[in-house]
């Protein structure tokens, strides 16, 4: 699966197509926009970030209030095999559908996927390799946990009554703990399944 | 008819005197040594290809796996470009050595494409709106839209249907409104790819007669098809062989006999879905030996009435299968069966002699909601060794049965044993799932292979997805090695061990999955729709291996729509409303007569004897289970559209959608009980406005409700400061405490009420509408506002789907003893790779067909792009600024005061 369009030529997926002059392509599709393929990919990957961000496991008996969801793990993908525009579309709009009900635990979701995903693509286009994607997960995860634990401090004081200094109180024990946990749980589960799926896409 | 010609020429007219003319005997598709290789040329999927279709045409492509017809398909349809040829569509040469992109784009507006998956065809959740999708693209002027659309759903025979949601249709159904978005754009040629291979009977039908009589209002049809009851439809067919057209000939009458060589008299039933074109091989072609024969001759019950001697004389159906099968069913004596290693797969068999039940239901009743009960008083006894159907209506209960026996669900009463297992129990009012144990050793007995069972699989090797199985069950090492290889062996698919099972065809991959159940030897195994969108020769070997596994004592249970299915089965049992009704498979008129490959496809309503008709009603072959699928929809009321909608249903969406999210942010500054107040009123009036049932309302959000009430509590016992109203030993419980608790808890109940009223009192497609309107700004900055727009809603779009097929997924990973919940975090990590990988590999499946029938529909973005629905601000959005501009001075004046 390619998709044929300038900005996503550096994906390894595409360029096998591109290279060689045997895309099919009609011609249609390639006018400075985006073509229907990469639409349609796109729309996939919101649809499952969508679907995962609705799922809630508790991880961290601590906080029971605190729950994982896998829909980094689809943002980070999305930013491996289609580049870091990918990984901003798919952060940005998969949570859209959490706007109406968490309006501003939406944008601290967006924040935190977008600094996981984003910095996370473009090391990894940079530097095409285990070690190239291992440290983009890093690099994102830091991020990531830095814009969690922000956001947390911005945000908790609004849906609790709290003070900042109180919910900065529980930043050693409980927050960095969590996210440490969740982003390794990220890292992990996309380093095992990246592999198939990148054959997948290069099929 | 008279309509439809009027209608053409009319449409001719309006092309214009550039295009070319086009009378009858002109030809509209021209190739000419065409030339299409998916591998750069290592081997060619259409090698060479000429052809000519002319105007009012009807021709049928057929053909086996990888022999090219789909590739053809494409090329025809203007989807894709050839590697060498010369391609003339419309008397204009769109390739000559490289495409001619605008030639193309040009031509792609005058033809339809219709592929196979209908549910990845549908881009939104309002039929109107879907319809409407292809005239926005082409540019049609907003006017002319409706009318476009309303004529293409009449002549699909769906009109009515404008405000149903397509993604709860039947297959068929969905398949008819895909074939209007094409109808809507005026195609000169409609080319289906297999537009019914994954429909029920009923479903094919209703597309064969829209078919009829689109071609008999004048339309070019090319129709892809593996069936040779379809392909007689045509007056023209075409067989396709190894990429190059084999025979070509025109069917002089209506049954079928055409002059000279009648390439359908030859046409083996074997005519597979091919959706990629990939080079199908191997277990087509491989022997059916049956690795089970020794098996056979001690163990199959000499019952003289077996239906499977009914089965495999009633009809010829499978004349590829040859005498192997119907020698090994009559019990002959084969003196060719030696050369096959034998290796079974499954546990040695029990004395079949004396039946004993496996399987015991008794009193079952299930309900996924109190007033929807989905399984009522079910009694069923399955005896060891049994081959039982399960039929019945999408709905009936069948799906739901077979997930209790796998204990994925716990009954709401009733007792099920499973080989001696408590699978659930219901002592007192509640049934109690079975424990941890002996689900585990459920896990070992049962074998479940879900619908689409290919959709499964995860792993990098066909070797490691099928030790996947047995190794949750404990093997390991040599033993292991050994399972798998005895298993793939049995299946004939050793040589597949070491690929990728994503590299493989469809009816092999199916075979690796259900390899991957076999593994774990199970004596009962149950299959969902087996040979669902299969080919005839794949899903032959399915049956082909009942047989064997029927020989061998497994006791296997198959869910089937299929008549001819379920005949191979010893026992059927009907589902029907919930309750079970026994019949005996061979006492019915024989349904094979009905199957036969020169049958005519039925004409929808035409008379249907009593079995069929309640089976027929059965549309979708979707992965969820039936029970949560609808049946095909009925036409909604002719009122519901938005004339007596609410002031709230009525404002324009962009207006809603911003001042909503404002009034949402703003209710965090409500930090007083009289602001609160305040807010409550405004909302309250909100509410009324939207005329929603408040109860209702709050019941969508209760969730959220009762997480807030929780949370703000803890406020209570907190907050210090303030008038103590009692003390809870040593905490003392204040008046400011207690309003903390209520503002913070209030505040937030708003909030969600606020999301709520927007999104029960907007649709989908009107949310993604206006949130393209918003972003429309951006598109100075360079940002593809119209494709995010349309991301957005294709994403909303595919929500449902994902979901199911998620679900699924689970269920089928953990009936192989997967668990994400249990085990050590490696086995964990290793439980949610299977889940993800398959979900991923299902979602980029979708995104390729979504990505064609885009292309289809013509997308291509940019400023000529009309719109069905205008976006209108009125009166009311004006009244509702000013309330809320008004609310807004109110609530931050409230502290000043």
């Amino acid at each position: 699966m390619s998709i044929s369009s300038s900005s996503a030529s550096s994906n390894r997926a595409s360029s096998n197509r591109a290279s060689s002059n045997r895309s099919h392509a009609t011609g249609v599709s390639d006018s400075g926009r985006w073509s229907t393929k990469r639409i349609a990919i796109y729309a996939l990957f919101v649809a499952l970030t969508m679907v995962t961000s609705f799922i809630e496991l508790p991880i961290f008996p601590a906080a029971p209030w605190l729950k994982y969801d896998p829909s980094g793990i689809v943002c980070l993908i999305a930013g491996f095999a289609f580049g870091p525009s990918a990984a901003a579309i798919v952060s940005v709009l998969g949570f859209a559908p959490h706007l109406f009900g968490d309006p501003w635990g939406t944008l601290m979701a967006v924040g935190v996927a977008l600094a996981l995903s984003v910095p996370a693509s473009l090391v990894y286009r940079r530097w095409r390799s285990r070690k190239g994607a291992v440290a983009g997960i890093l690099l994102g995860a830091v991020l990531a946990l830095a814009v969690a634990i922000g956001g947390n401090l911005v945000v908790t004081p609004i849906y609790a009554h709290m003070t900042v200094a109180q919910v900065a109180a529980m930043i050693v024990p409980i927050l960095l703990p969590f996210n440490l946990l969740k982003f390794a749980i990220h890292g992990v589960v996309t380093f095992l399944v990246y592999k198939p799926i990148a054959n997948l896409l290069r099929k | 008819m008279f309509r439809r010609i009027l209608y053409v020429s009319i449409y001719r007219y309006k092309k214009g005197p550039d295009s070319p003319v086009n009378d009858t005997d002109s030809p509209i598709v021209a190739l000419d040594d065409v030339r299409f290789s998916y591998d750069d040329g290592a081997s060619w999927a259409v090698d060479g290809v000429g052809l000519t279709i002319r105007a009012g045409e009807r021709i049928a492509v057929v053909g086996a796996n990888g022999s090219g017809k789909s590739t053809l398909g494409r090329i025809i349809a203007a989807l894709a470009a050839p590697d060498s040829g010369t391609v003339t569509l419309f008397g204009r040469v769109v390739f000559d050595g490289e495409a001619h992109a605008d030639r193309y784009r040009e031509a792609r507006h005058d033809i339809g494409a219709v592929f196979q998956n209908p549910e990845d065809q549908i881009v939104t959740t309002i039929v109107d709106d879907d319809v409407a999708f292809g005239p926005e693209n082409l540019g049609v002027p907003h006017e002319r839209i409706g009318e476009r659309v309303d004529t293409a759903l009449r002549q699909v025979d769906m009109d009515g249907f404008g405000v149903a949601d397509p993604t709860r249709m039947s297959g068929g159904q969905q398949q008819r409104v895909a074939i209007a978005g094409m109808l809507a754009m005026r195609p000169r040629m409609l080319v289906l790819d297999e537009p019914t291979a994954m429909l029920d009977e009923s479903g094919r039908a209703e597309i064969m007669t829209v078919l009829d009589d689109l071609h008999a209002q004048g339309t070019t049809i090319v129709h892809i098809t593996h069936s040779a009851a379809e392909a007689v439809a045509a007056d023209r067919v075409i067989v396709m062989r190894d990429g190059r057209i084999a025979e070509d000939a025109k069917n002089d009458d209506e049954n079928g006999h055409a002059s000279g060589t009648n390439p359908l008299s030859r046409l083996s039933p074997t005519a597979p879905p091919d959706t990629r074109g990939s080079q199908e091989n191997d277990i087509v072609s491989s022997s059916f030996d049956s690795p089970w024969r020794g098996f056979a001759e001690d163990a199959r019950p000499s019952s003289p009435g077996s239906p499977w001697r009914g089965f495999a004389t009633a009809a010829g159906i499978f004349p590829s299968l040859g005498s192997p099968w119907q020698g090994e069913l009559s019990g002959e004596s084969r003196t060719e069966g030696v050369d096959t290693p034998h290796t079974d797969v499954a546990p040695a068999i029990r004395d079949t002699a004396t039946p004993s039940p496996i399987v015991t239901m008794s009193h079952v009743s299930f309900a996924y909601d109190h007033d929807h009960p989905v399984l009522r008083d079910v009694n069923l006894t399955i005896d060891a060794g049994e081959t039982v159907a399960i039929m019945g209506r999408n709905g009936g209960g069948k799906s739901t049965l077979t997930r209790l026996l796998c204990a994925l669900e716990t009954p709401s009463g009733g007792d099920i044993t499973v080989d001696g297992i408590a699978v659930a129990r219901s002592p007192g009012r509640r049934c109690k799932p079975p424990s941890k144990r002996d689900r585990r050793r459920l896990r070992g007995v049962v074998g479940y292979v879900m619908q689409h069972p290919e959709r499964q699989l995860f792993a990098e090797t066909v070797a490691e997805d099928v030790a996947y199985g047995p190794g949750n069950l404990g093997l390991s090492g040599d033993e292991l090695d050994a399972r798998v290889r005895q298993t793939l062996d049995a299946l004939h698919i050793g040589h597949l061990a070491d690929r990728s099972p994503f590299g493989l065809s469809g009816g092999q991959q199916r075979m690796v999955a259900i390899a991957g159940i076999l593994a774990c030897r199970p004596r009962i195994l149950i299959m969902d729709e087996p040979t669902s969108s299969l080919d005839v020769d794949a899903a032959a070997r399915i049956h082909r291996l009942l047989a064997d596994l029927k020989a061998q004592g497994v006791t296997v249970i198959i869910v089937t729509h299929d008549e001819a299915e379920a005949a191979l089965a010893d026992r059927v049992v009907e589902l029907r409303d919930g309750e079970i009704t026994n019949r005996n498979a061979q006492s019915e008129t024989n349904p094979l007569s009905r199957l036969t490959p020169t049958a005519p496809p039925e004409p929808r309503g035409s008379q249907r004897n009593n079995t069929v008709s309640s089976f027929s009603g059965s549309p979708w072959q979707g992965e969820l289970s039936d029970e949560r699928r609808t049946e095909g929809v009925e036409p909604p009321d002719a009122g519901s559209r938005s004339d007596n909608a609410s002031f709230v249903a009525r404002l324009d969406p962009r207006v809603k959608m911003v001042l909503t999210l404002v009034l949402m942010f703003t209710a965090f500054a409500i930090g007083t009980p009289v602001q609160l107040g305040v807010a409550a009123v405004a909302v309250g009036a909100i509410l009324a406005a939207s005329r929603l049932n408040p109860v209702a309302v709050l019941h969508s959000v209760r969730l959220f409700l009762a997480l807030f009430v929780v949370m703000s509590a803890l406020n209570v016992f907190f907050v210090r400061t303030g008038t103590p109203l009692v003390h809870l030993g040593p905490v003392p419980i204040t008046d400011d405490g207690v309003w903390t608790a209520v503002v913070y808890a209030g505040r937030l109940a708003l909030v969600v009420v606020l999301g709520a009223v927007l999104l029960l009192t907007t649709t989908p497609t009107r949310l993604t509408d206006a949130f393209e309107a918003l972003l429309r700004p951006l598109r100075r900055l360079g940002v593809h506002t119209g494709e995010i727009a349309l991301v957005m809603s294709l994403a909303l779009r595919f929500i449902p789907t994902l979901t199911g097929e998620t679900k699924a997924i689970i269920d089928a990973q953990s009936a192989r003893g997967g668990s994400i919940e249990s085990g050590t975090p490696l086995q964990r990590l290793r439980a949610l790779t299977a889940i993800i990988v398959p979900v991923f590999a299902g979602a980029l499946r979708h995104a390729e067909n979504l990505g064609l029938a885009l292309d289809a529909r013509c997308y291509e973005g940019g400023a000529n792009r009309t719109y069905y629905r205008l976006l209108r601000i009125s009166w009311r959005d004006g009244v509702f600024a000013v309330f809320c501009v008004l609310y807004l001075v109110v609530l931050f004046a409230v502290p000043l005061v």
